[in-house]
């Protein structure tokens, strides 16, 4: 009880309207330049988007693994989201600058799963912006490393 | 030579040095996100710190429970990162795994505080993680060096790197110039090299081209490269005509069998010479005469095809030719001479012969005319008083006739002031065999009224003879009796007189008996009588007389071969082919 009120404060305090079905928690807030924002999801709205899938290595692990999600670009497009930049913000307030071409380019998705199990806020989730680093030799740097957000929380559209 | 090799070499070496160096330079160069372990460790200590600060303000009833079960999942998630691959070996390296094992079991230990928390709850929470900031502090006190450690060490190497290529370029700058300058000097020989081989090939067209004798050259596929000017002179063809055609296609000369035997026997690497070949330039103009000499030409001892010279010898040709004319002439001249004297020495033997046998003659020729002059005068003298002046004169006149027949071959045999200067041969003079041969057949008529004689004369006969009219007269005469003598009866004697090239030619033919031919030369030997005059008077000289005088007048008497009967042939030179 304690925990839906001080959300309902939260959504009221930013003046965010609470779309959340059955009350589940909310995991992603995207703001800024959207067609109805600011917008709010929880996992099975989520999970509700077509599917993406892709096969990558990343930095901070060893070999490669299947990431499920949805497609970064589609979703802002669902969204209407109209600028240069977004600014993607983590649990721990980790924030970085995301130029939007970055998702017309590469087939960069938001994931929800590795290896068919569910990402767990205590380890990298509930989300993961994913790029498809093996398939792209110019993604194999580290001004693209620093933008794999994982605990995602926040999408500014700039 | 040596130097160049050594420098490409050198060159090479250096160059592959420098690139496998700078190879490595760039794999070094590429940070990895795992060097990133400074910016990790603080994130570390950031969550450590801040879960303790939601602690505290829970402590204060500023937080709720679930704020701290976040800031909780969110140490945990450090704690899985470090936990997987990469950061895993980065702990173990710097010597802190058996702590981090022993503050991760601690850590799943705790569970975050119910919703209705008490503070002594929050405040256990608080202790409990007291250990992770110090830890994570020390964490990235130890990473800083380790990364600057590395850093360094990475730096000396890739400078270390750095100075092995920059030396290896120095080296490849100096075998560079070396091969610059070895290559400015190979050009420079080979420029030079150039102009020479230039200079002596425009020596040696010069010398083609103003050479007077025809130079053509060809390679081994028999096509014409080379055609000098006077060639084209020679030859009435331009070099444009000539030059890279087949030697058969520049003109029907090139394609004689000599010259195609004497290109092939050169492409063999023999030599060839042809002498005073004609070359026709035009139908309607005389040939040139050309001396050729065909010669391999070889390049490095390989022959590549035929060098041929021709020399325009039209003057040595026309030189032999007058020689070989007059030298002609000459052998015609001697031969002409030496029939002539043949001719005279038979003249003389024949006319030392009749004077040998002067006697047999005499008897011979006057026993007949006298007899006629005899018998007439008989006549006369028994006919007395009975014969009137017709038959007198007919008789006399035939008796005068007898005798001036006789008066003449005594003056041309007998001839006073010509014996004298021992010219025994014969007078000779134009005669009309013709009238002669008429008289001579009248004569026999009268002597022989039974025979059968008949005059014939070819169409258009030319009678003019060259000889000397009283022997002639004789020889025809001995002729026809013969012929009438040896006769068989009541069969026709005939004369027919015809000419060819040289001679006027008089055949005496009867049909009595053949005469042996063992006998055929002998019946002109003098004294011989053949097998069937047996029966017949006569002494065996008439037809040695006959030959004997004809021979001395250039003429000559035959036995006709074949055919019935026979026929004695009288040839005397003819006035016309004498006088040609």
């Amino acid at each position: 009880m304690r925990l839906s009120a001080a959300i309902g404060l939260l959504c009221l305090s930013l003046w965010v309207p609470c779309v959340t079905a059955a009350g589940s928690a909310p995991v992603l807030q995207v703001t800024g330049q959207i067609a109805d924002g600011p917008a709010v999801f929880d996992m099975p709205q989520l999970r509700d988007l077509p599917r993406a899938t892709l096969e990558t290595s990343t930095v901070v692990t060893d070999g490669a693994h299947r990431f499920t999600g949805f497609l970064m670009r589609d979703f802002l497009a669902q969204l209407g989201a109209e600028g240069q930049m977004v600014t993607a913000t983590a649990l721990n307030d980790y924030a970085v600058d995301i130029p939007l071409s970055d998702f017309d380019r590469f087939d960069v998705i938001v994931a929800y799963s590795m290896d068919g199990a569910a990402l767990d806020r205590a380890d990298k989730g509930p989300l993961w912006i994913v790029y498809p680093r093996d398939a792209h030799a110019e993604l194999q740097d580290i001004r693209y490393d620093y933008r794999w957000v994982w605990q995602l929380s926040q999408i500014d559209v700039r | 030579m040596i130097l160049p090799l050594v420098a490409i070499v050198v060159f090479a070496v250096l160059l592959a040095f420098s690139l496998i160096r700078m190879i490595e330079v760039d794999t070094d160069i590429r940070v990895d996100a795992e060097r990133n372990m400074l910016w990790v460790m603080h994130q570390s200590e950031s969550a450590a710190r801040r879960l303790v600060e939601a602690t505290l303000r829970a402590e204060l009833g500023e937080a709720d429970a679930s704020e701290i079960a976040l800031r909780l999942d969110l140490l945990r998630s450090r704690f899985a990162l470090l936990g997987d691959g990469p950061q895993q070996r980065f702990i173990t390296d710097i010597g802190l795994a058996p702590q981090m094992a022993d503050l991760r079991v601690a850590l799943q230990a705790l569970r975050p505080p119910p919703e209705d928390f008490t503070t002594a709850e929050v405040q256990q929470l608080r202790l409990a993680m007291a250990p992770f900031a110090a830890f994570f502090s020390r964490a990235a006190n130890k990473t800083m060096i380790r990364e600057w450690d590395d850093l360094g060490g990475r730096l000396e190497t890739s400078r270390e790197q750095l100075h092995q290529i920059i030396v290896s370029l120095l080296g490849i700058m100096l075998t560079g110039g070396v091969l610059t300058i070895t290559l400015f000097l190979a050009l420079r020989h080979s420029r030079r090299s150039n102009d020479m081989l230039r200079r002596e090939r425009d020596f040696s067209a010069l010398l083609i081209s103003s050479s007077g004798e025809g130079i053509m050259a060809v390679d081994d596929a028999g096509t014409c490269t080379i055609w000098n000017p006077a060639m084209a002179a020679m030859t009435g063809r331009t070099a444009q005509q000539a030059i890279g055609r087949k030697m058969s296609e520049i003109a029907g000369f090139f394609d004689i069998t000599a010259m195609r035997r004497a290109v092939a026997a050169s492409l063999d690497g023999k030599d060839s010479n042809l002498a005073l070949q004609p070359y026709f330039r035009d139908a309607e103009e005389p040939p040139l005469h050309v001396d050729l000499k065909v010669s391999p030409m070889r390049d490095h001892g390989r022959v590549i095809g035929a060098i041929v010279f021709m020399h325009d010898a039209s003057d040595r040709y026309a030189a032999r030719e007058k020689e070989a004319e007059s030298r002609a002439r000459l052998e015609q001249l001697v031969a002409e001479r030496t029939r002539e004297l043949d001719d005279a020495l038979t003249r003389e033997r024949s006319a030392a012969d009749l004077y040998r046998n002067f006697a047999g003659m005499i008897s011979h020729q006057f026993r007949t005319p006298l007899a006629v002059a005899d018998s007439a005068l008989q006549r006369l003298i028994r006919r007395g008083p009975r014969a009137d002046a017709a038959e007198i004169i007919e008789r006399a006149t035939g008796a005068r006739n007898a005798i001036a027949g006789l008066t003449r071959l005594v003056e041309s045999t007998l001839d006073a002031a010509r014996l004298q200067a021992g010219q025994v041969g014969a007078r000779r003079a134009p005669c009309d065999l013709i009238a002669l041969l008429d008289m001579v057949g009248a004569r026999q008529r009268a002597a022989s009224p039974g025979a059968r004689i008949k005059l014939r004369r070819a169409d258009a006969v030319d009678a003019a003879a060259l000889c000397d009219p009283a022997h002639a007269e004789q020889v025809m005469e001995n002729l026809l009796s013969n012929a009438v003598k040896y006769a068989d009866p009541d069969t026709p004697i005939t004369v027919r007189l015809h000419n060819d090239d040289r001679s006027v030619l008089c055949d005496f033919s009867n049909t009595g008996p053949a005469i042996d031919e063992a006998d055929r030369e002998r019946v002109f030997e003098s004294g011989f009588r053949g097998a069937n005059s047996a029966s017949t008077p006569g002494t065996g000289v008439g037809l040695f007389i006959a030959r004997s005088l004809a021979r001395m007048q250039g003429g000559e008497v035959s036995l006709l071969p074949g055919g019935a009967g026979t026929t004695f042939r009288l040839a005397l030179p003819r006035l016309a082919g004498a006088a040609r």
